[in-house]
């Protein structure tokens, strides 16, 4: 099978033993991300949406199947080379922020850009994520919304060819998780970055280029949206 | 400065505390090691540069009377570097205007004086072979002679005027002491002077022979070789006393001292550099804990395992770099003045101080080995830290009753306050047991500094006063008849008054053997209390010997064992002599026996070399003339030298003191204030549910009360192991410690103790206090 997609994910498959039982949390999972997408990954709770996330970041690693960006195949890396995808192709967003509390907003995507080979202009980013006025802030001092931002930043700033974000709403109020999908649908535009966000709330699925449907470990369906529709416009 | 780094700069500006707590710790270990090693070995170097420079003897000889040309012809053979002969008398003399008679050692130089040379201090050598005397440092320090001064030394019973043309040091009395049985130098009751040969041989009635003789050997030579040929070849002169370098008593007391100071080097910074290596373990493993989600956060950043490692790595590494620097300079400048101060007070006249690199890089080598290794321990589950992983919520601990739940009829007695006490104590067990050993630990080293006083003051008060009771110990010039008893007994008005026989004598058993002195003494002897090795008391018994612990124990002999005694005396046979008891003694090592027995058996009938008595007359003033008498040892002289001495001690035992303060803080004050940030969420929630600081407060104090007894409980034991280890080594052949505790310095240490707890939690409580509980909530999530 021969296309162009940026992620190729084949069969994936991954279980945890707790105890006594099996929980399986993917089951043969397969789709593709193309370069430029956004795609938006749907699902209750516990039907396996971050398990399958990490795997891709090359957070974490599956049981069966394959995961190639382009025609590397990442699921072969070693732990060293999985190191070096995740600090030059990937950005990760966590629905808690993980910011490091004792260093500044600016710190923070500094603490990430540092690493990087083609980083971006740190303040240009926190200028774009709309904090060039809270960049000398510590997490402390900032709200929920802003955290995230810097969050954004920091993942957006180390120019990654793919960003990841495990409910970056999930902590926030509807107005401030409106802005932050804003926030996020610009990056896909402005930088052109792919871009695939992790939800349980279905109205988020209109402003994707893809929809996965996640049920118990498995893609029920995929949908494709001709004309996704501005974060502004909508309601949950 | 790069990002991870600012981060743990910042980490320990809100952690200063702890950093300078463990630092100090490891300071003290390096300030300890550095100074005691290179004052150890400066000082060796110095003596031994001493030594060499001044030829000091291998082999001492103490004979009868050995003719000149006899130390000639020793000087033809082949092993032998050098023989000397010389006279040496312990005699009187009047000094301080003549109002108090002191104890000088009068030994004769030869005109060519190779071994045991003289160093001259002031002054220059002897040129009025029959005026001049050349006088021993330390004698004209204490008594303000100078030169050109006059001594009127008593030699061979007549006076002699002699004039001072020099003072000098010489190496075998780098630590001036009369005889074993001496604790410390009194330096202005016993003196050293020189004379020449010729005056020597005139007053004390030996032509063209002498008393001592001192050999050097040829290099490469063992020394007991030589010893043996001499002690063979030399028998025909009634040889007295035979001892090489190792025995000589002020060469042994230097040298023990330069082994102290090896052992406590080589121990003391280690305990220290341990403790620390365990503190920076605990707060890096700690903060790996509490860290999970950011290093996996760091992980998902793509930062290495090993950046990640090395980043917490710093944190040990700075605390060794840090405590390396301060620990060695300041060790140095130590090392500087105990060099200095050892050297004055054992009066070598040289320096030889160099500056050793190779400690400073071993101290730097240590500490950053304890540290790193600590360092690794501490983080080595960051590699465990799986990114996905670390940013799910931690499974909330499985909250099991603790056993004493199970135990309703104390559970329900308990206060809600209480319970939670023993709840956090349960739950957290790992914390618990580290604070409650570092307790232990404070606990002990406390203890051990504090026994050691009480050994050393016991050392003192058991020997004089308990041991022995009287109140003079009188020693003649030369044997004399019992009758002597009643002539003294004209003059003083004495209380009691008993004989004694102090002699030497070779004890031999199989290889092993010591030359020691014999003490005869009267059937019932009221001046002596014997304790056998179980305490308990014994009587002197009227046949056979009784040795002291320390001798028994280097003869190896047990009670009922026969022991061979050689006699000095001409024409006395050796004979074969039961051991009927072993007692205690913890100052010198002697043999016991009755002196009708010993009189019998060794010496001769009516003998008495001194006698013991109790008085309260001026004893000093009136027997002061008694041409017989050669020293009178009074218990208030003793007492006084050794308060003086003790004054020393204390200091240094202070210092002890405050160091294992200082350990006890710093594992205290770190355990404390890491729980205190761990249990930041929990004390907010508390405050936000209506707990008052001082509720917390009181929380905590309960908490660190209940270790702090386990703790003490736990350092007792602890504590009285290391003595038994601190008796054991540190026993010699002059002193035999035993170590009592007594009650007081139980409470002492207790007290101390627990004022080092206070004292660390004072500081902590600072950090509660400044506990922003709304914060603390918020950043739960960051
Ligand atoms: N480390 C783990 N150990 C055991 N089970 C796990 C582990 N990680 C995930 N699981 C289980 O795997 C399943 C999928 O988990 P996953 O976190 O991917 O779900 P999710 O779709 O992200 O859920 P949510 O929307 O609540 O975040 C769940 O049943 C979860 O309990
Ligand atoms: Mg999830």
């Amino acid at each position: 099978m021969q296309n162009n997609a940026l992620m190729k994910i084949r069969d994936i498959s991954k279980e945890y033993q707790m105890g006594e039982v099996k929980v399986k949390a993917l089951q043969d999972v397969s789709f593709d991300i193309q370069e430029g997408e956004f795609v938006v990954i749907l699902g209750p709770s516990g039907s396996g949406k971050s398990t399958l996330l990490n795997i891709i970041g090359g957070m974490d690693t599956p049981d069966n199947g394959k995961v190639f960006l382009r025609d590397l195949e990442i699921t072969k890396f070693n732990d060293k080379k999985l190191t070096k995808y995740r600090r030059e192709k990937i950005g990760f967003v966590f629905q808690f922020y993980n910011l490091m509390a004792n260093l500044t907003a600016k710190e923070n995507v500094e603490l990430a850009t540092e690493i990087c080979k083609d980083s971006l202009d740190v303040n240009q980013v926190l200028e774009d994520v709309g904090l060039s006025d809270r960049k000398n802030h510590f997490p402390s001092q900032m709200s929920g919304g802003e955290q995230q931002r810097v969050a954004i930043a920091r993942a957006v700033a180390k120019n990654p060819l793919l960003l990841l974000c495990d409910e970056p709403t999930g902590a926030l109020d509807y107005k401030t998780g409106i802005s932050i999908l804003s926030l996020l649908n610009r990056v896909n535009k402005q930088y052109g970055k792919t871009v695939v966000v992790i939800t349980h709330n279905a109205a988020i699925a209109n402003m994707a280029d893809k929809v996965v449907r996640m049920r118990s470990g498995k893609i029920i369906k995929i949908e494709h949206n001709d004309s996704p529709v501005a974060p502004e416009r909508i309601e949950w | 400065m790069k990002k991870l780094n600012l981060r743990l700069f910042r980490l320990l500006k809100n952690s200063k505390g702890q950093f300078i707590a463990v630092t100090a710790v490891i300071i003290i270990g390096l300030l300890i090691y550095t100074s005691m090693n290179m004052a150890h070995i400066n000082l060796k170097s110095t003596v031994n540069y001493y030594y060499d420079k001044t030829n000091f003897s291998d082999i001492f000889v103490q004979v009868s009377k050995i003719p000149k040309k006899e130390v000639d012809k020793l000087n033809k053979l082949p092993q032998i570097n050098k023989a000397e002969g010389r006279i040496v008398y312990d005699v009187p003399l009047k000094v301080d205007k003549g109002r108090e008679k002191v104890k000088v050692r009068v030994i004769s130089i030869p005109e060519n004086n190779q071994v045991n040379s003289l160093y001259m201090i002031e002054g220059q050598g002897i040129e009025n072979k029959n005026k001049d005397v050349l006088v021993l440092e330390q004698f004209t320090k204490a008594r303000g002679l100078n030169i050109e001064d006059n001594i009127v030394p008593q030699m061979g019973g007549k006076q002699y005027s002699l004039n001072i043309k020099g003072i000098v040091a010489s190496p075998e009395y780098v630590y001036l002491m009369e005889n074993e049985q001496t604790l410390l130098p009194q330096p202005d009751k016993f003196g050293v002077i020189y004379i020449s040969e010729e005056l020597a041989m005139d007053s004390m009635g030996f032509t063209n022979s002498y008393n001592e003789v001192v050999v050097k050997v040829n290099q490469g030579t063992d020394v007991e070789e030589v010893k043996e040929i001499l002690e063979n070849r030399l028998d025909k002169f009634g040889v007295k006393r035979i001892y090489t370098k190792d025995e000589q008593l002020s060469n042994r007391m230097i040298t023990e001292e330069i082994e102290g100071l090896k052992k406590t080097s080589s121990s003391v910074p280690l305990v220290f550099l341990f403790v620390a290596a365990v503190i920076i373990a605990v707060i890096l493993s700690r903060m790996v804990k509490n860290d999970r989600t950011s290093i996996g956060v760091l992980k998902a950043l793509g930062y290495k395992n090993s950046d990640i490692i090395l980043h917490y790595m710093k944190y040990s590494i700075l605390i060794g770099l840090v405590g390396s620097i301060f620990g060695i300079t300041l060790g140095i400048l130590l090392s500087g003045y105990m060099t200095k101060m050892y050297i004055q007070f054992f009066n070598i006249p040289m320096l030889r101080v160099k500056f050793y690199y190779s400690y400073m890089i071993s101290a730097i080598f240590i500490s950053v080995l304890f540290c790193m290794t600590a360092g690794l321990w501490g983080t080595r589950k960051i590699l465990k830290i799986v990114p996905a992983e670390s940013m799910r919520p931690e499974p909330p601990k499985s909250g099991t009753r603790i056993f004493l739940e199970k135990i309703g009829v104390i559970w329900d007695r308990l206060s809600f306050s209480w319970k939670m006490v023993f709840r956090n104590i349960f739950r957290n067990k790992k914390r618990f047991i580290f604070i409650s050993f570092g307790i232990a630990l404070t606990f002990s080293v406390i203890f051990l500094p504090l026994n050691s006083m009480d050994a050393i003051v016991s050392i003192f008060y058991d020997h004089y006063g308990e041991f022995q009771t009287m109140d003079y110990n009188i020693t003649f010039t030369k044997p004399l008849n019992e009758r002597v008893l009643t002539d003294i007994k004209n003059i003083v008005d004495v209380e009691k008054i008993e004989p004694k026989i102090e002699y030497p004598f070779r004890i031999t058993n199989g290889h092993r053997e010591k030359v020691v002195n014999i003490i005869g003494l009267k059937e019932n002897t009221s001046f002596y209390n014997f304790n056998n090795i179980k305490d308990q008391k014994i009587n002197l018994p009227s046949s056979g010997i009784i040795l002291s612990e320390g001798l028994a124990n280097y003869l190896d002999v047990k009670v009922g064992d026969m022991v061979k005694i050689e006699n000095f005396i001409p024409e006395k046979e050796d004979i074969y002599i039961e051991v009927k008891d072993i007692v205690r003694q913890s100052l010198g090592i002697n043999g016991y026996m009755n002196i009708d027995y010993m009189r019998d058996k060794l010496t001769d009938e009516e003998m008495i070399t001194g006698v013991y008595l109790d008085s309260d007359d001026r004893v000093k003033i009136k027997l002061d003339d008694a041409k017989q008498i050669s020293s009178i040892q009074s218990l208030q002289d003793m007492r006084e030298v050794f308060n003086e001495f003790l004054d020393l001690t204390i200091y240094s035992i202070s210092i002890t003191v405050l160091f294992g303060g200082i350990l006890g803080f710093a594992i205290i004050y770190t355990s404390t204030s890491l729980g205190i940030s761990e249990r930041r969420l929990e004390f907010s929630s508390l405050r936000v549910m209506g707990f008052s600081k001082n509720d917390i407060y009181n929380l905590i104090t309960r908490e660190n009360i209940f270790m702090t007894i386990l703790g003490i409980l736990l350092g007792i034991p602890l504590g009285k192991y290391m003595i038994v280890f601190l008796e054991k080594n540190f026993s010699t052949e002059i002193y035999t410690l035993y170590i009592k505790t007594s009650l007081l310095t139980y409470v002492e240490t207790i007290l101390l103790t627990i004022f080092f707890i206070v004292l660390a939690q004072l500081a902590t409580f600072k950090k509660i206090n400044k506990l922003d509980f709304i914060e603390a909530l918020k950043s739960r999530i960051t």
